[in-house]
């Protein structure tokens, strides 16, 4: 158990270099000079540009820069916003908390309603709890959340006036957003619950447990949805990923703090630094996620836990 | 839309609504007669000027209270020398002071200086200041701090931004005592002056600027009715009153320390998000408002409209001069009469932008109103156009000559602010039956394609400015070596134009070179003026005395909540 959990730690610190060399390429390879981004173009003199691309280090050779940013890095430095000179890393760190407690709670609500939704939904399986179970599912996948958010603030806010309409402070605020997000993650965790509930509903051991004249209500949650969760955990992992992601459209719309709106603000501006940082930051988060879930299962699934 | 069997059934439903919705209109008409009959300076389209509706409030203002306000965008700096945008301004005014205000229509009246003389040769302007004036950190205001923040914006070291446009042709100061401060500039314009009363060129705490150095744009300090308190990025931007404030120019009512306790710009830019904070009362007032809300919210019984144009520089699509067959004078007349730009601004706006006909924008100095109605589309005309240069179409519908395509490549940056990227996808469907493909890339990199690969046939900007100078930077050849002026322009006749209008002191004369210029730049189709920008906030009707500068910029001195 022990070995395994380090060999995984070992390969995510090995993702984590690659996502770094990834990110460090992308950014810098895209078009553009940032030193003509930050100057207004119509005023500044070609001095006043080439001193900047002095300061900012655009001189100097691609891999010299990857060193430095690297180096730089491993010691938790991240490097400065090019915009207003503020340093990266605690910007992040000063900004995570509204996000996580956005990703956590939306991924709350996804589980709660998607696997609620998805174990009904096979259990009744074809009866009018099976559709609507379906349609959610399918409106949580195929609807833009920037379209969802703002039909919840037209109903909920405009119209009933019970939830702000943006704003990021107190758990007020929290509440549209997080549903909003939440639905997209329920949506796939439906389909998956429900597939795998049906599948392990007519494996053979649910037979003879059948056979063997327990209560259907016993079989179902404590023998049919152990085995369905194993695959919906390894997709709440892909899912919390996919709501961090979310939150940049989200805490636009909602006009909340965190690192989404960081980083779509920094992108706008070719703020290179924080771009790089954000990614870097959200690269670390998502690691460590999967590497919880990977070890989560060795608790659910005892065979997993022999073959290790 | 309306399914037509059941049409007549509706129709009579629809006519007993709408004479209920309008019964219901006049008796709170009626009820409301009293209090300030255009409070909602509805469609209110002056010139930057103050909607007629603070004046007219019969309740009386009240201190206290504090004003949330939504931003469209997040500002970039409070340092109001290193700012590039216009949202900023919004927030740098109140908390700086500059030396001298403008009146909507152009006269420079005093504030921070009392009263100023310019020298026998234009290039140098001698300043009287007030004497009771202090920043906000309780250093003094004097004739030291002036110096100090001129010298500030030309310092390479402070990187400023569009203040270093402005300040142009700002040289040096002289401390003559205390209270007086000359200004040299190394050669005479006429702009300067206003220019100084820009918010841009505000003067700020010469200690706290030294002291916080690049940070001083979060820690910002002015003379200005408000004092900074906090700013969350990308959440909002506090600024509280300053008691001790005592010296507002004539254009607010209010002398002293405002009215309001504080100011929360709240920064939100999801537009559906920003105009359902006002109409669910999360925020009492919220800026930029897209045409289709300000036709509703002209409608809403508990929201109020305000409106002014905003000055300068029209929303234009620039034709680059350098591109061919953009060189020649028929291919760009033909763009002139093939784009409907009354169709555009009608289709996107729904009425509530005025269509721009001048390089200037209505209500600056100098503006030629007798260009309006001026140019009308005339496809026939601008097909003969193109025939006669040669354009012949080919099998597809697109022009030919010497084998090569008359293909048009139109820049815009994203996102789509003011619906600007719809309006490519119109000129792009309005050349298609003169024969001309259009390629439409939309990008927010416009400082490569546009500024730096001359990559471009037409591209569009707009700018902000109080004096019609404005058009220098942008249609006078520009010396060998540096950057090109937007159209790619280098055209004799509008040099010496723009020259002479730079310097000449008298007012008349003035006026009608810039009028020859605006002819000079229409006649030659060098640009397609499209619209003139309305600066719109909606507000509860709670909000009163909200004001707006010469340039079109919020003014929250006078603004008071009633309960």
């Amino acid at each position: 158990m022990l070995k395994a959990v380090s060999v995984r730690l070992y390969t995510s610190l090995l993702v984590l270099v690659g996502t770094m060399v990834l990110v460090f390429c992308i950014v810098n390879v895209l078009p553009g000079d940032p030193a003509l981004l930050i100057l207004d173009p119509s005023s500044a003199t070609p001095e006043m540009i080439a001193n900047l691309r002095e300061q900012l280090g655009l001189n100097q050779p691609f891999y010299e820069r990857f060193g430095e940013y690297f180096l730089h890095v491993l010691q938790g430095d991240f490097g400065k916003s090019i915009v207003n000179s503020e340093p990266v890393l605690p910007k992040i760190v000063e900004h995570f908390p509204a996000t996580l407690a956005l990703t956590a709670l939306s991924s709350l609500l996804a589980v709660i309603i998607g696997v609620t939704l998805g174990v009904l939904s096979a259990i009744h399986r074809n009866r009018w709890i099976d559709i609507v179970a379906r349609i959610v599912g399918l409106f949580g996948i195929s609807m833009p959340t920037f379209w969802s958010g703002i039909l919840l603030i037209l109903i909920f806010s405009v119209q009933l006036g019970w939830f702000p309409a943006m704003g990021s402070d107190g758990f007020s605020t929290l509440v549209l957003p997080a549903i909003t997000l939440g639905f997209v993650g329920s949506g796939f965790i439906v389909r998956m619950v429900r597939n795998s509930m049906l599948e392990v509903i007519n494996e053979p051991f649910i037979v003879t447990l059948r056979a063997k004249g327990l209560p259907g209500r016993f079989i179902m949650y404590k023998h049919a949805l152990r085995n369905a969760l194993i695959p919906a955990l390894t997709m709440v992992g892909v899912i919390i990923g996919d709501l961090m992601a979310g939150t940049v459209v989200i805490e636009t719309v909602f006009s909340r703090q965190g690192i989404g709106r960081i980083i779509a603000d920094a992108i706008m501006a070719k703020d290179l630094p924080v771009v790089q940082g954000v990614i870097f930051f959200s690269a670390i988060v998502y690691i460590v996620v999967n590497l919880l879930v990977d070890i989560s299962y060795t608790l659910i699934d005892p065979r997993v836990r022999r073959t290790q | 839309m309306r399914d037509m069997s059941t049409a007549l059934n509706k129709r009579v439903i629809w006519m007993k609504m709408a004479s209920m919705a309008l019964a219901v209109t006049l008796v709170l008409a009626g009820c409301s007669g009293g209090t300030g009959k255009n409070s909602a300076a509805a469609g209110g389209s002056g010139t930057g000027e103050a909607p007629a509706a603070s004046a007219e409030q019969s309740s009386t203002p009240a201190p206290g209270g504090e004003l949330s306000y939504a931003l469209a965008t997040s500002p970039d700096q409070l340092d109001p020398h290193r700012s590039g945008l216009a949202v900023a301004v919004r927030v740098i005014r109140t908390l700086y002071d500059t030396l001298v205000v403008q009146l909507p229509g152009g006269e420079i009246k005093p504030w921070l200086a009392t009263e100023w003389s310019v020298s026998e040769d234009g290039k140098a302007y001698t300043f009287k200041l007030r004497q009771d004036v202090k920043f906000q950190d309780g250093t003094p205001f004097n004739a030291e701090a002036v110096k100090y923040s001129f010298d500030r914006i030309i310092d390479p070291e402070t990187k400023a931004a569009n203040a270093l446009a402005l300040v142009r042709p700002y040289e040096s100061s002289e401390v003559i005592d205390e209270y007086t401060v000359k200004l040299n500039l190394s050669e005479p314009s006429q702009a300067f002056l206003g220019n100084v009363s820009q918010a841009l060129l505000s003067i700020v705490s010469p200690t706290a600027a030294k002291k916080d150095g690049d940070q001083f744009t979060k820690h910002p300090v002015g003379t200005g009715p408000f004092k900074f308190v906090k700013w969350d990025e990308n959440s909002e931007i506090v600024v509280e009153k300053n008691p001790d404030y005592n010296w507002a120019p004539e254009t607010v009512s209010q002398q002293g320390a405002p009215n309001l306790d504080k100011i929360i710009f709240k920064i939100v830019p999801e537009e559906a998000t920003r105009i359902g904070s006002v109409q669910s009362g999360q925020v009492l007032a919220a800026e930029t408002v897209p045409p289709q809300n300000i036709l509703s919210l002209k409608n809403d019984a508990n929201s109020q409209l305000y409106q002014a144009n905003t000055v300068g520089l029209p929303y234009t699509l620039f034709i680059n001069h350098s591109k061919a067959p953009w060189n020649e004078l028929k291919a760009r007349q033909a763009l002139q009469l093939g784009i409907n730009v009354e169709a555009i601004v009608k289709t996107l706006y729904l009425g509530t932008y005025e269509q721009a006909w001048s390089p200037l924008s209505p209500g600056i100095f100098g503006y030629d109103a007798s260009l309006e109605g001026g140019v009308k589309p005339d496809i026939e005309k601008a097909k003969q156009l193109l025939d006669e240069l040669g354009w012949k179409a080919g099998a597809d519908g697109i022009r030919e000559k010497d084998g090569k395509k008359l293909t048009l490549h139109y820049v815009d940056g994203s996102p789509n602010r003011e619906k600007r990227n719809d309006i490519a996808a119109i000129v792009q469907q309005q050349l298609k039956p003169l024969g001309i493909q259009v390629d439409v890339e939309i990008t927010k990199d416009v400082a490569t394609v546009v500024y730096g690969n001359n990559n471009y046939d037409l591209y569009g900007n707009s700018q902000v400015n109080s004096d019609p100078n404005a058009l220098y930077s942008i249609y006078h050849t520009t010396a060998p070596g540096s950057r090109q002026n937007l159209p790619n322009l280098a055209d004799p006749e509008l040099d010496k134009l723009l020259e002479a209008g730079a310097i000449e002191k008298d007012q008349t004369k003035r006026e009608a070179i810039y009028k020859e210029a605006q002819q000079l730049i229409i006649n030659k189709a060098v640009i397609i003026p499209i619209y003139v920008f309305p600066y719109t906030v909606a507000a509860s009707k709670k909000v009163q005395g909200l004001a707006f500068d010469s340039l079109g910029y919020p003014i929250f001195n006078d603004v008071y909540i009633t309960k």
